[in-house]
């Protein structure tokens, strides 16, 4: 019994942290209805100019924490520049196929994005690895030393605190940005620009400043992320990108993208099960639990949503 | 000193030959609209298949190839029953995951037997060693050069064939058009597995000649950097005709990365070249007008 | 109040307005007639700033607009109710008129407006809370005005405003209008209901192809041929062919 405790305990907090790391890209996507591949590469970019910031100056944590997040937010402004600066939107001036797309038809203009962003994933991917080209770069850390142990007449609890802290910040935020969503007036403009782009222009709304500012807080949200969880483990690798791209992909599609709740639901999911795969299967099982859990949900056609007919933009 | 350049140019353009075997299955994909990462998926279990074939049970390097392209094609079908249908975003992010899915899978695949001269077979994490058909059969590099030579000319020359058929018409307009299509009678759907299928089988084709060449396979290889490559040199060479992914090949690794002029920019350079050709020029290098008015200048066969 | 002067704007290609000119006055209700693909939604959609006209001016209270964003336009004091509604399905219908007021900051002076719309369009009131894409036809279009309202705006432009919708519903529109009309707001109304249309409006504008071919007041407009070639573009005089739609 305190073993699936145990299980759930640590499942919930990794999730956490993969809700965080996945709340920018459903952000993103939610605002642009774009999927942008070079999300990974965007926050291991930023925290490798960070990773050698700390390596040749000594920086302080706060210091490479600022140089991360505000690294993301310029990267992200050249992914979109080269990728999405024409998305979100029905052709306004120019009715009928986009003739010459490599993919033609509805969802062609999406897909042609969805390619830009993987090419310049590559790019991002190999500028931070001529950066720092050493597999293991240290990293501030703010890892607690100990753990705590809860006891109870059932049996111990450990729990990393730094980790708990980790996921219940992913939380606050997670929260936070779905309630200012649907609160605020900058949110409503946001979740309109999303919905429908044309008629945010006839009430008035700046939708491509909008726009550009959703998805710079999405990149600035995935660096905050991508040090908060570096700093639990102290280094980065080459594989960081992909991880966060991965990561942040399934929590975001668990949840529904666009869906900021959604991806803190998908996250938490998706960290409990993979607790409980690794328990059962091991590493490798982990691993594949994951994956096979986006296919699945991707596959099964079961999303209540789409028969309204809605729009799936940005929600809280 | 020569001996050296000619053999590093056969096995430099072996690579070629076999990558232009993963990027010709991207390709047939985006020639029906859809754009699929995990064709590494298939070159990974075509590998595997075609080294187990050839070092556990030492068939002939033929059969193993064939072998190893049913499994392509029958893993590919069943992955794109359930994936076709899917909107182009949702279909690419499946396929992402599958590809993972393999990979994962393979790295948890053990399967050793003792052929008297140790253990071979795939050995989860660690890989498959030992693929030494060419070796025990006395294929030299060269001859295995000529031998994928060939293979990417038969394909090339049925493709290129089949561009003025029925059939090669009716995919490309299942890419451009499928509502458009469909009203001229043409199933979608069907035609759209018959392209993953054979994706499948040439990207399994492909697996199955890299095995052989390098003799030795790690389900690391197989991620989705590898399938995103092979999208990439179909998007960049173009989607107007076979030629075109070759083109992509030709130019990552045989100019990018075998002159050694751009080392450490190689997928700066070729990521940018990818993201504004996808702005400038949608359909690629080889794109279809280009194709058209070469076609035109030979007096080529008009399209029917 | 409103001046259109040698107005063209191109999709590509294809030139949909080739120097339309026309004008609205202020207190008016104007009336914009015309077959399908006269160009009639382009004129609309250039008015608020989606489109960018190749040449010509728009002046708007003696200031040119043209090339402005379409927020700017808004700010002005012009608002477009366009065709299909396009109201923002995600959103609730309260949400969709706090999003008609975006440009405002008078906080309590855009709640007493939300207040105001309810009792305007009793039916959206019912349905506050629900999302607008659930709602019928009808109510969409209540919902466009209103949010096109909530920004205050001088001449309120409307594209089709009763297309698609059932005669019952079209009658409450035009009453809306005429209400509007009497409140003081200018209206410029681009309609397919020309029978409709002829008992609210003071002037008339018919356009065909690109361009402005008719100009008049409700009882010049009333002409039969007038009418005809305002549903059917120009005809040929020919025997045997019906003479009214």
């Amino acid at each position: 019994m305190m073993h699936v405790l145990q299980l759930l305990m640590d499942g919930l907090i990794d999730g956490g942290a993969y809700a965080l790391i996945g709340l920018g890209l459903s952000l993103t996507f939610g605002q642009l209805r774009r999927l942008n591949l070079a999300y990974g590469a965007t926050a291991m970019l930023a925290s490798y100019l960070g990773a050698a910031l700390y390596a040749t100056q000594r920086a302080p944590a706060w210091l490479v924490a600022v140089t991360v997040i505000v690294s993301a937010t310029l990267i992200g402004w050249y992914v979109e520049w080269m990728c999405f600066a024409r998305s979100g939107q029905e052709s306004e001036q120019g009715f009928g196929p986009a003739i010459g797309a490599p993919i033609a038809g509805a969802d062609g203009r999406e897909v042609v994005a969805l390619a830009s962003s993987f090419a310049i994933w590559m790019q991002l991917e190999q500028l931070a690895v001529n950066l720092l080209p050493q597999h293991l770069n240290a990293f501030p850390s703010l890892a607690a030393q100990q753990d705590w142990v809860i006891d109870s007449s059932l049996g111990e609890l450990m729990v990393r605190p730094d980790r708990l802290l980790l996921a219940i910040l992913a939380a606050v935020m997670v929260l936070g940005l779905a309630v200012w969503l649907e609160r605020s007036r900058t949110g409503l403009s946001w979740r309109a620009c999303a919905d429908r782009r044309l008629a945010a222009h006839l009430v008035g709304m700046p939708v491509a400043r909008l726009q550009t500012a959703a998805f710079a807080a999405g990149c600035a949200l995935s660096g905050f992320a991508a040090f908060a969880v570096l700093s639990l483990d102290g280094q980065v690798t080459p594989m960081f990108g992909m991880w966060v791209l991965l990561k942040g992909l399934v929590a975001a599609m668990l949840g529904g993208l666009g869906s900021v709740r959604g991806v803190l639901w998908g996250g938490l999911f998706l960290g409990v099960v993979e607790a409980f795969a690794q328990a059962s299967v091991g590493a490798q099982g982990r691993e594949f639990a994951t994956y096979a859990l986006l296919f699945f949900v991707l596959v099964v056609p079961w999303k209540p949503r789409q028969a309204l007919g809605l729009s799936a933009g940005l929600r809280g | 000193m020569n001996e050296m350049v000619g053999a590093h140019l056969i096995g430099l353009s072996s690579d070629m030959a076999i990558m232009s075997l993963l990027a010709l299955s991207a390709y047939l994909l985006l020639l029906v609209g859809k754009v699929s990462f995990g064709q590494q998926a298939f070159f990974g279990l075509g590998a595997y298949a075609s080294g187990v074939m050839s070092a556990m049970f030492h068939a002939p390097l033929l059969f193993a190839l064939v072998f190893g392209m049913g499994v392509g094609a029958l893993c590919s079908w069943l992955v794109a029953l359930p994936t076709m249908p899917l909107s182009g975003l949702n279909y690419a992010v499946a396929t992402l995951a599958f590809g993972e899915m393999a990979r994962v899978a393979l790295s948890l695949w053990y399967w050793q037997i003792d052929l008297g001269d140790g253990l071979v077979g795939p050995a989860a994490i660690d890989g498959f060693r030992d693929i030494r058909w060419l070796h025990e059969n006395d294929v030299s590099p060269g001859q295995f050069f000529a031998l994928t030579m060939f293979v990417l000319f038969c394909i090339l020359i049925l493709m290129l064939r089949s561009e003025h058929t029925r059939l090669g018409v009716a995919l490309r307009m299942t890419g451009q058009d499928e509502t458009l299509a469909a009203t001229q009678g043409i199933n979608v759907s069907r035609l759209r597995l018959f392209s993953a299928t054979v994706a499948g089988a040439l990207a399994a084709l492909g697996g199955g000649l890299y095995a052989h060449r390098t003799t030795y396979v790690e389900p690391a290889i197989f991620d989705p950097m590898l399938g995103v490559h092979a999208v990439g040199y179909a998007l960049l060479g173009g989607v107007g005709t076979a030629l075109g992914p070759l083109v992509g090949v030709l130019f990552d690794l045989g100019l990018l990365d075998a002159t050694h002029w751009f080392s450490g920019w190689r997928m700066v350079i070729f990521g940018g070249l990818v993201a504004l050709f996808l702005r400038w020029r949608p359909r690629g290098f080889l794109d279809e007008r280009l194709v058209h008015r070469f076609g035109s200048m030979f007096n080529a066969k008009r399209y029917p | 109040m409103l001046e259109i002067s040698d107005l063209a704007t191109s999709y590509g290609k294809i030139e949909a307005l080739r120097g339309v000119t026309l004008s609205a006055r202020s207190g008016t209700v104007t009336c914009l007639l015309g077959p399908n693909g006269a160009g009639k939604s382009t004129l609309m959609l250039t008015l608020a700033g989606i489109l960018k006209p190749l040449r010509g001016s728009i002046k708007f209270e003696g200031e040119e607009l043209v090339g402005c964003e379409p927020a700017k336009i808004v700010e002005r004091g012009m608002a477009l109710v366009p065709e299909n509604r396009l109201v923002f399905p995600g959103l609730t219908v309260r949400e969709n008129l706090l999003a008609g007021a975006y440009r405002r900051r008078d906080m309590a002076g855009i709640r007493s407006d939300v207040d105001a719309m309810f009792v305007r369009f009793p039916r959206l009131k019912e349905r506050v809370e629900q999302l607008a894409g659930t709602l019928s036809g009808g109510e969409q279009q209540m919902l466009a005005v209103a949010r096109a309202l909530m920004s205050r705006p001088r001449l309120l432009l409307m594209d089709e405003p009763s297309v698609g919708l059932a005669p019952l519903v079209v009658a409450e529109i035009f009453s809306i209008i005429e209400q509007l009309h009497r409140e003081g707001v200018s209206l410029f109304v681009v309609e397919q209901n020309a029978h409709m249309a002829l008992k609210v409006a003071q002037h008339f504008y018919l356009m065909e192809q690109g361009r402005v071919s008719f100009s008049g007041s409700p009882g010049e407009m009333a002409d039969d041929t007038v009418i005809q070639r305002a549903y059917l573009g120009q005809q040929r005089a020919e025997p045997g062919l019906p003479t009214s739609p």
